[in-house]
């Protein structure tokens, strides 16, 4: 019975001591030189680790930029957090880096990690961003909830003329069930028919399935013009390779999820043409170059949409936090979205990024195809 | 840091309710379930609809959930009565396989991968209260239940069972309706923490009810040492404080957190098992004779 | 036309289940143990391949490192794991944790060193062409019939005909008898390991080709391989063969009756109702009460 005293002491003493972490906080803004901390929700390990890494570089790179240029008074450190794509792993993490890391500002990815640590941040008034999901119900999850990703109802209904102009008009879905499945699934229903297609057939798959084949049988009988995929991480891979090896070899589209190394170099992937955020890296503006010249320098690699849109997150916290440190204000999250709130415009990698009241940034979006293992717009 | 702990200690709380109850059928019953998790998920969506539906009461919460996965123990009892070892194990696989595609597929209850967002914080009679609390209060009234069950005649018919099922028979006991009772209290006890669970998250889906879960709980159990009161709690903390203690070791760099935390529970399960095989609490000799 | 290409399919992915399941089956039947680390087998045999290949060694150079890593892990894990919880007479469920752990550490040292998410081996064999109106079949699949059925004769060849396979059989029925002879238990063990894991390696080498790999893959390799074995009969490496070609089958045939998202389910609702209704398997004839 001693564990019970225990607790419930400790319960008491949260309770009392609550009101006095808002005034921790404020003590800590003063010159000490302390790091502002950018908390990472990211899956580190697991089926969608590859995401974690794709992420962190994007995060990391502005990060360094804004330390280089002394862009704010004290320094900008990363917080890693494993979430394994999990909703417990994640608020598990987001308590820790709201309570004992005291991060000013938080990168979150996946639907249910998003949806998990939202009221959590809320409660703490802790911003969180999220470049990576892009299931429609992440919109307006809280005022401190912010999108710097195009949702996913956004990028299927700018792919639709674009189908239509290359007669692919007959459409088969693979989907994971899921709310982003599902949004998908509800636009090519209502939508396409308005454009002229139709939706020949739709195959939902378990999000740990492995063996496509005999979906690949059942996709055929259809006879689509083409086949829309929305799947995300290894899964999405397998589902190309196993279509494409099992005769299915009417063109494969699908949304930003593919943009993945795993998928740009597998060989079967050649041709599949899904919708991203349009970014021109070489004749864009001065943000857009230095982040594609710096990427390229210390990966070796092109940058992809996901490395922007963290970069583009934590870039965000810099100017938002560059602001108040001008008008003396305290960096927390009431104060990030007044001043996102009050400026709504600002310069990150692609242009300019609007963000509406919900905290949501819509950007322009460009249609690529897969050719030769590169990224060729063609939309 | 406290509101960090609180957390921890809640969601620790609702872990060794999950221990202490799997460890009623696997250790002192002999029926090895690796579908914990299923009456767990069944407890919380139960709780999360009658928050979202009915009221935000925590205790009326706890009562549905438990009455629920009770009632669908009848699916881990059936097998239990027909088979044994080995066999069961692959039984209580192939349910929890079964229950993550019907938990993704039965939408207006669960949510689907989606899963049920906006549940209610916990309260107590309009109050809105901590889980912290109401969980070690659960978790007391349990382990009590426990206890005084364990110390009865249906403790020992259950060990009697568990050490020999034909000599349990043969003295008279009624074995078939000893092991349903024990499965049943395990899986109402899941679904109490499976409430409480939902109602601290505030957000449940499928993928907190997945064999990944189960194994967890069972290796709570196992590492604590079956049999005992005290083993599952002890293993249930420090599986739980694993993860979140490597979270605070800076020389791991930040890419590769999440495979050396795992790399450490995967080892750690491995090396208890090969040099304390009874778990940390149980007794070396004890533990020989449940094999 | 469809049941037919699906039952076709079902019958390449039954056979790689086949072979897993026998090397489960086996190294049960024989040592008693549970092998829950069986997937690690295969993952690790799949990954060797991949990267053998990646380094431009010729297939059969990849395949055969492949089979002598999958070995070698059978060997250590017996050794190092197995044989001390054994030897403190642990339950099974112990060996079941511990299995367990080291399927995940395996797991993430591949996340480590090869890379996390998807990676296949890039071969024209897994390139289906239509053989019927609306049949499609890849080269792949007589490499899959053709393989299992060649190693099953050799297994069974080597189980009925061989000394040591023949101890092997026995040892489960009858230790003491064996130590009678002069035989050792440990050796033997060594031996059911060796051949069981050494099993997985084709059907890996398969996978990597067609389905493809990650890292986590080994998961679900252990499910069917464990689930095929108790609807084949525990202790009958017949029966898990059968049923592992079976759950293939069953899978993939179950999606012209059900909708896609279903044909997961389909394996272990075969695995539960087994459990239920007929308990000693396919070809079991011990009762399992």
């Amino acid at each position: 019975m001693n564990g019970f005293k225990a607790g419930r002491r400790a319960v008491l003493g949260g309770l009392a001591a609550a009101p006095y972490i808002g005034q921790a906080r404020a003590q800590g803004t003063s010159p000490s030189g302390d790091p502002y901390i950018v908390g990472t929700l990211f899956p580190m390990s697991g089926p969608n680790a590859e995401y974690g890494s794709v992420f962190t570089a994007g995060a990391a790179l502005a990060v360094q930029h804004i330390n280089a240029d002394s862009m704010l008074r004290r320094p900008v450190r990363i917080q890693a957090e494993d979430t394994q794509a999990l909703p417990q792993q994640a608020v598990v993490g987001m308590t820790k880096l709201v309570n004992v890391d005291r991060a000013h500002y938080v990168l979150s990815a996946f639907t249910a990690v998003s949806k998990a640590v939202a009221p959590v941040g809320d409660r703490a008034k802790t911003v969180m961003v999220n470049g990576g999901a892009v299931g429609p119900d992440l919109s307006g999850l809280s005022p401190y909830f912010w999108n710097v990703i195009p949702l996913a109802h956004l990028e299927t209904q700018a792919l639709l003329p674009f189908m239509m102009q290359r007669n692919l008009k007959r459409v088969a879905l693979v989907y994971v069930d899921d709310p982003l499945g599902d949004a998908i699934l509800g636009i090519l229903r209502t939508a396409l028919p308005q454009v002229g297609g139709s939706l020949v057939g739709q195959f939902s798959v378990p999000r740990t399935a492995q063996q496509f084949a005999p979906v690949a049988a059942r996709i055929r009988q259809t006879r689509p013009d083409a086949v829309y995929i929305a799947s995300f991480g290894a899964q999405q891979s397998q589902i190309i390779k196993q279509l494409r090896d099992n005769g299915v070899s009417q063109p494969l589209v699908s949304y930003s999820a593919m943009n993945i190394d795993s998928v740009r170099t597998l060989t079967e992937a050649e041709g599949l043409i899904f919708t991203t955020q349009s970014t021109d890296f070489e004749g864009g503006d001065a943000v857009t170059r230095r982040f594609a010249t710096d990427f390229k320098a210390r990966h070796n690699a092109d940058p992809g949409t996901y490395q922007v849109n963290y970069y583009n997150a934590v870039r965000l916290f810099g100017l938002l936090a560059q602001s108040l440190e001008r008008e003396n204000a305290e960096v927390n999250g009431e104060n990030l979205r007044r001043v996102l709130l009050a400026q709504r415009e600002f310069d990150l990698v692609g242009g300019k990024g609007r963000f509406d009241e919900l905290g949501n940034m819509s950007a322009a979006l460009q249609i690529t195809e897969i050719r030769g293992g590169r990224l060729v717009k063609v939309g | 840091m406290i509101a960090y702990f609180t957390n921890l200690a809640s969601l620790g709380a609702i872990f060794c309710i999950l221990a202490a109850t799997l460890n009623v059928a696997v250790g002192y019953a002999g029926i090895f379930s690796v579908a914990h998790a299923v009456f767990f998920g069944l407890g919380a969506y139960a709780g999360a609809q009658v928050s979202l539906l009915l009221i935000p009461d925590a205790l009326v919460a706890m009562v549905v959930a438990a009455l629920v996965a009770g009632a669908l123990s009848l699916c881990l009892a059936l097998p239990a009565l027909r088979v044994r070892g080995e066999y069961f194990v692959a039984a209580s696989l192939g349910l929890q396989m079964m229950a993550v595609t019907l938990f993704s597929e039965a939408k207006t209850l669960t949510g689907g991968i989606g899963g049920l967002t906006g549940i209610p914080r916990p309260h107590i009679l309009g109050v809105e209260v901590s889980t912290l609390p109401v969980a070690l209060a659960a978790l007391a009234l349990i382990l009590l239940a426990t206890a005084l069950l364990m110390r009865g005649s249906f403790g020992r018919t259950l060990q009697a069972i568990r050490d020999g099922e034909s000599a349990a028979e043969a003295l008279g006991k009624n074995v078939a309706a000893a092991k349903a009772l024990a499965v049943a209290f395990a899986c109402a006890g899941a679904g109490v923490a499976g409430a409480l669970f939902a109602m601290h998250m505030q957000f449940v889906n499928v993928e907190s009810f997945n064999l990944d879960q189960s194994v967890l709980i069972m290796a709570m159990v196992i590492i604590g040492g079956t049999g005992t009161l005290w083993g599952p709690l002890v293993g249930a903390v420090i599986l739980l404080s694993l993860p979140a203690g490597l979270a605070f070791m800076p020389f791991i760099p930040s890419t590769e957190v999440g495979a050396v935390q795992q790399i450490i529970y995967g080892l750690a399960m491995t090396l208890l098992m090969v040099f304390r095989p009874a778990g940390l609490v149980g007794d070396l000799s004890r533990g020989k004779s449940h094999a | 036309m469809l049941l037919l290409q699906l039952l076709l399919q079902g019958l390449q992915v039954g056979a790689l289940y086949a072979l897993t399941a026998a090397g489960f089956a086996l190294i049960f039947g024989a040592t008693r143990i549970f092998h829950f680390a069986h997937g690690s087998a295969f993952t690790l045999a799949g990954y060797t391949f991949l990267f053998a290949t990646q380094a431009g060694w010729p297939w059969y150079l990849g395949g055969l490192a492949g089979v002598v890593v999958a070995t070698l892990f059978g060997l250590g894990i017996y050794w190092f794991v197995y044989r001390p919880i054994q030897r403190h007479e642990g339950s099974f469920f112990t060996v079941f944790v511990a299995a367990f752990g080291v399927g995940i550490v395996v797991q993430n040292l591949i996340g480590m060193f090869a890379g996390r998410g998807f990676a296949s081996v890039d071969t024209p064999l897994s390139r289906a062409v239509e053989v019927l109106p609306d049949v499609y079949l890849a080269e792949v699949f007589w490499v899959a019939i053709g393989l299992s059925l060649l190693l099953f004769l050799l297994l069974t060849l080597f189980l009925t005909r061989h000394n040591a396979g023949v101890a092997l059989r026995a040892l489960h029925q009858n230790p003491d008898l064996l130590r009678a002879y002069g035989l050792s238990s440990t050796k033997l063990s060594l031996l059911a390991f060796a051949v069981g894991s050494a099993l997985a390696a084709p059907a890996a080498i398969l996978t990597a080709m067609t389905s493809g790999l990650n890292e986590a893959i080994g998961h679900q390799v252990m499910l069917i391989s464990m689930a095929a074995t108790i609807v084949g009969g525990v202790g009958s490496l017949r029966g898990a063969a059968l049923a592992g070609l079976m759950l293939g089958v069953a899978e993939a045939v179950a999606l012209s009756f059900v909708d896609t998202q279903w044909a997961e389910a389909v394996s272990f609702l075969v695995l539960f109702a087994f459990i239920i209704f007929r308990p000693s398997g396919i070809f079991g004839i011990t009762q399992a009460r």
